[in-house]
């Protein structure tokens, strides 16, 4: 652990935090979690402005994209609305920062959620894609763009501007990468290359026209030609538009007037932000999970663990609210509660499958021949375990040795005397993983009394389709006994391992969440010129949900030709999925994207247009127009845009055939 | 490097991005703005990015306290496709981002983009305040004597009476050479000694080492000389001859400081045919003015009067608001500016600019008779009567033509016509042009 110590304020909060953070580790070891090693650093309140801007991290290459964020982080805080809890960066050590102006409470409830981020960091496989690449060291990655980028710009044979317009220009393509596969992977991609012109390389052999037609005929030369032209073509189109343009992306020389291969500089500037955007992609795929997994934790640890102490307790749940109350779709409050929803389910399930093996207990008359109150006391955790203190460690001790719930170790330390160890503090110390998870069974828990109860029949069946030892166990208060009260835990831990936003929605969003939360979809009206609650249904509002988190937000953007119409020209394209592109931001993209093809470049798309008489029948006759698609290509040759049809092959390439995002229901206004 | 670099180019970025000046005045939302800071809409700052149609793309919200029914709207209307855009979908809506300057700068960016070169005048001394103990007296109390001046002067002295004494008792161990042959070579070579000094040396040197050199010449080619500054580095500065007349008290200087006073008198037609159109553009003429020369003076004030047949002084807010039934007596106004000024800013003191706006309808005769006397009486930098009149000159709309037609070779009367916001930037280079060369 290291803090700032040229400071003395910071100096003083430092040393206040040492024990916190000392045990908050090694709480979240107990938990099961297995967080990278964090380093923590105290910070004054403008530094925790740029470190936000900065994404994280101290040191970022020149760019005034930071000054903006910094400046609109600055702006917003002033009216105290986007006050900064935490900022943590996934690297191995992890690092985070903490405002030095936090209460005690705040800062310990940062610390918890930051573990739980760098466990996270650690063992969720997206973030794996990248971090296990090689060395992994994000700020010194970060640190080491930034001296090169700054060098380019005091190059003197190279402008500011030059670089900054380069850079502008690589960034509008940050996400439009492929996310999916490593950043080795998606490089490797085959396509041939560009076939160049075979003629003026015979031209430039300096040999005789005559022997030159002699040697290679013109019927040969056509054939050469095509079979390159094929070659050359894409297959499959290229996600990672960034590399197919670190491949065959040229520049625009104005004073030959015409395309030749980009500078070194630019090459490298290329190969550094792409390296960037695939390193915080997994955390722009793993907002809910992440965030919602740190919430959880750190609610677990505050609240349950008492981690706050008793009078801090109060500021914390404070701190709370203030995070989990924000309005709107708040990815914290979502996520938490998907994970309490996988833990309440899962552990549930342990317990109906226990319950099923019971002699006369069978799905068909599961509700009648349960009685779930008595299975909810059955549940209760033990008191010795849930009530550990120091005065009553001799208990636990009586559990004996071989009791899974406590760790031997630590109450032998205790008993034996040594005094390091204040179990009045930490309670955990002398408890093993299994016995935390005794303690905090979220089945027991008062908000989840009825949980239990409320099993559906399908599930009962389901899971007692494949039982076969179901007469395992002859009374309900040994199924209960034999309960493993760590299955919930033990998933989560699996879950956040292999999955991403949108399969952990896809996989946990239920129709009760949506619910009870309010949720609804909504869509814009052509007829009213406004935005309508399209649905309240659990499906529209998945839908709707999963489309959100799908690929960042963003359309899917491809390469499809690099040598379309045989000139050389870059042909992108949005996979059309029934939202269409909004073609002004595309517009912006490709002028800069020319900068990076140095020749004409393309956008396949589809757009919807409506008919304005037809907007106004409909307006008149309280229904929705009906646009009518249309797909079209853009192109930029550097100076001017145009807009042509687009080829029904093309057409059929970019069109996604089953997807449907849109909400809106037949009868609406 | 560092981000106070990246905020320092963003704000360049902003700069260059920001909405065109004369766009912004003839078209742009002045209402963001205050009357000290202006702020001017930034077109999209940052980078543009692949992304869905807002409107197509739908979204997913949460309900406060229940879930809505379907068909509920949310939000305000937006504005129909077509209706004012550049093909700017997607952008309405969105956060919008400011350009903030002050007064002086927005002065700065129109001065440049209209070629403007408008130097205000110092009217009034307002102080004499004490500058910094820059003056200087022979005499004084001793705490304000300038001993580092007086350190120079005995630095100085003493570098010019300073010569190379070894050097010159070298001189005197020549064969055969008198104290008088020393000193006249020590004249030649500009050593700054006297007869004394050489006098009294010259018993001091030892008998034995008066022939130790053969000539001058000799002893010039074998023994250094040294430069005063070389002495001081090597034996310190034993002692400083300081004088008495090299003494100097300091003192403050005493500064008129003319701070540059300005009050705008800004006049206002409210009457019944002065519709919403044309107030806009009374509007749009008038903020850009009080902006421009808040910026220009060190202090500026403003007198916001309003007027029908009846004139009566308003506050800011309240100006461009005003609507009332009755008549029009445009001289009232000029009664009450008239008034006002010899009240509370004297020509001697202030600035004035009297700027006037309205559809040039008046009643018969107070043109002729009234205003244009009063106008002539007001002492001013300015006379600007700015004509809005949307859709064309009616026939009794005489004011402005008579106006300009009498004392449009004043040199301090100027009348501008405002007829659509295109017209806002001309009429406004119209008047600032009008006091620049005025002067």
């Amino acid at each position: 652990m290291s803090f700032r110590r040229h400071r003395r304020d910071a100096q003083k909060e430092a040393a206040r935090l040492d024990e916190p953070v000392r045990e908050a580790g090694a709480l979240a070891r107990k938990l099961g979690l297995d967080p990278y090693p964090v380093n923590y650093w105290v910070v004054n309140y403008d530094e925790m402005n740029q470190l936000i801007a900065y994404g994280g991290f101290q040191e970022r290459y020149p760019h005034w994209r930071w000054g903006m964020a910094y400046d609109r982080q600055r702006k917003t805080d002033q009216f105290g609305m986007g006050k900064a809890f935490e900022i943590v960066n996934n690297d191995e050590p992890a690092n985070a920062f903490l405002q030095e102006s936090n209460s005690l409470a705040d800062q310990k409830a940062v610390i918890t959620h930051v573990e739980a981020h760098s466990d996270f960091f650690n063992r969720n496989q997206w973030f794996g894609m990248f971090s296990d690449e090689g060395q992994f060291d994000a700020a010194a990655m970060l640190e080491r763009h930034a001296q090169a980028i700054e060098r380019y710009i005091q190059n003197p044979d190279v402008s500011r501007d030059d670089v900054e317009k380069f850079i502008d220009a690589v960034l509008c393509l940050e996400d439009t990468i492929d996310q999916h596969r490593s950043i080795r992977e998606a490089a490797e991609d085959k396509d041939g290359r560009i076939p160049e012109d075979i003629r003026s390389q015979l031209k430039n052999l300096n040999i005789s026209d005559d022997v030159r037609r002699e040697v290679f005929d013109d019927e040969w030369l056509d054939q050469i030609e095509e079979a390159e032209r094929e070659a050359a073509k894409i297959t499959a189109p290229r996600k990672d538009v960034v590399a197919y343009i670190r491949e065959h992306g040229m520049r625009f020389d104005e004073e030959s007037g015409k395309a030749v291969a980009m500078e070194p500089w630019q090459m490298d500037v290329l190969d550094m932000l792409r390296e960037e955007a695939y390193y915080f992609a997994a955390q722009k795929m793993t907002k809910v999970m992440n965030e919602g997994w740190a919430a959880y934790w750190e609610s677990l640890m505050m609240g349950d663990e008492r981690f706050a102490g008793t009078d801090e307790f109060i500021t914390y749940a404070d701190h709370q609210s203030r995070v989990l109350g924000s309005p709107g779709l708040n990815p914290y409050k979502l996520g938490k509660e998907l994970w309490e929803y996988i833990e309440n389910t899962t552990n549930r399930a342990e317990v109906a499958e226990k319950l099923l093996r019971v002699k006369g207990i069978t799905w068909r008359n599961f509700r009648e021949a349960v009685d779930f109150d008595e299975v909810q006391r059955l549940l209760r955790t033990d008191p010795v375990i849930d009530g550990v203190n120091a005065e009553a460690v001799d208990e636990l001790a009586a559990l004996g040795p071989d009791d899974p719930r406590v760790d031997h170790e630590m109450l032998d330390r205790v008993l034996s005397g040594d005094e390091s160890i204040d179990v009045d503090a930490y309670p955990w110390k002398v408890l093993s993983y299994e016995g935390l998870a005794a303690r905090h069974y979220s089945l027991v828990k008062p908000q989840n009394r009825g949980f239990l109860r409320r099993i559906r029949r399908s599930e009962l069946e389901h899971l007692s389709r494949y039982m076969f030892d179901d007469d395992l166990y002859d009374s309900v208060e040994e199924a209960i006994a034999d309960v493993d009260k760590c299955a919930g835990w033990d998933r989560m831990r699996e879950i956040r391992e292999s999955h991403n936003d949108v399969t952990f929605l896809d996989a946990f969003l239920t129709e009760e969440f949506v619910r009870s939360n309010h949720y609804f979809a909504y869509e814009y009206s052509q007829s009213s010129r406004q935005f309508r609650v399209s649905s309240t249904e659990y499906e529209a509002v998945k839908k709707k949900l999963l489309f959100q988190f799908t690929n960042f937000g963003k359309p899917t953007i491809a390469v499809y030709d690099g040598n379309f119409d045989n000139r050389g020209e870059l042909l992108l394209g949005h996979q059309y999925n029934g939202v269409i592109l909004d073609v002004r931001q595309a517009r912006g993209v490709l002028e800069r994207v020319y900068h990076l093809w140095g020749r004409p470049v393309n956008l396949m798309t589809v757009t919807k247009e409506f008919d304005e008489h037809e907007v106004e029948v409909a307006r008149r006759r309280g229904r929705e127009p009906t646009p009518v698609e249309r797909a079209i290509r853009i192109r930029y040759d550097g100076s001017e845009f145009s807009v042509h049809d687009l080829d029904p092959a093309l057409e059929e390439r970019i069109a996604a055939s089953d997807i449907d995002y849109d909400t809106k229901p037949d009868d609406w206004l | 490097m560092g981000l106070r670099d990246d905020l320092e180019r963003f704000r360049e970025v902003g700069e260059q991005r920001r909405e065109d000046l004369k766009e912004f005045i003839s078209y742009g939302d002045l209402g963001a703005s205050g009357a000290k800071d202006i702020k001017i809409p930034i077109k999209v700052v940052d980078l543009p990015e692949f992304r869905y149609d807002r409107l197509d793309m739908g979204g997913v919200g949460q309900g406060k306290g229940g879930t809505p029914d379907v068909g509920q709207p949310l939000g305000q209307p937006q504005p129909a496709p077509g209706e004012g855009d550049d093909g700017e979908p997607g952008e309405e809506g969105a956060e919008h981002e400011y350009y903030e300057m002050d007064p002086e700068q927005f002065a700065e960016a129109l001065d440049e983009e209209l070629g403007l070169q408008l130097e205000p005048k110092g009217k009034e001394v307002v102080e004499e305040v004490e500058g910094d103990f820059t003056d200087i007296t022979r005499t004084g109390p001793h705490s304000t004597l300038d001993f580092e001046r007086l350190f120079k002067e005995g630095l100085k002295r003493k570098l010019a009476m300073d010569f190379d004494e070894d050097f010159v008792r070298e001189a005197m161990k020549v064969e055969g050479v008198t104290a008088d042959d020393v000193y006249r070579w020590c004249r030649e070579n500009n050593i700054l000694v006297s007869l004394a000094w050489i006098d009294d040396e010259w018993s001091r040197i030892p008998d034995d080492e008066r022939d130790t050199w053969e000539s001058f010449e000799e002893m010039e080619a074998n023994v250094e000389q040294t430069t005063a500054v070389q002495r001081i580095r090597r034996d310190g500065l034993k002692e400083i001859p300081f004088r008495r007349e090299d003494e100097r008290y300091r003192h403050p200087e005493i500064i008129e400081k003319k701070q540059s006073n300005v009050v705008v008198v800004n006049i206002r037609d409210v009457s019944g045919s002065m519709r919403e159109t044309k107030r806009e553009l009374v509007e749009r003429t008038f903020t850009p003015l009080d902006w421009y020369l808040t910026g220009k003076y060190d202090h500026a004030e403003f007198v916001y009067i309003a007027h029908d047949a009846e004139a009566w002084e308003v506050e800011r807010d309240e100006f461009f608001g005003i609507r009332s039934g009755g008549g029009t007596r445009i001289s009232s106004a000029y009664e009450l500016a008239n008034e006002v000024l010899d009240e509370r800013y004297p020509w001697r003191e202030w600035n004035r600019y009297v700027f006037a706006a309205g559809d040039s309808e008046n009643s018969s005769n107070d043109t002729k008779e009234r205003v244009i006397p009063l106008m002539q009486e007001i002492d001013a930098n300015l006379h600007a009567y700015v004509e809005t009149q949307p859709g064309g000159t009616a026939i009794n709309a005489t004011h402005a033509e008579e106006v300009e037609r009498t004392l449009g070779d004043e040199g301090n009367v100027v009348v501008a016509y405002v007829s659509q916001p295109d017209d806002v930037i001309d009429a406004i280079y119209r008047i600032l042009s009008t006091e620049a060369t005025a002067e």
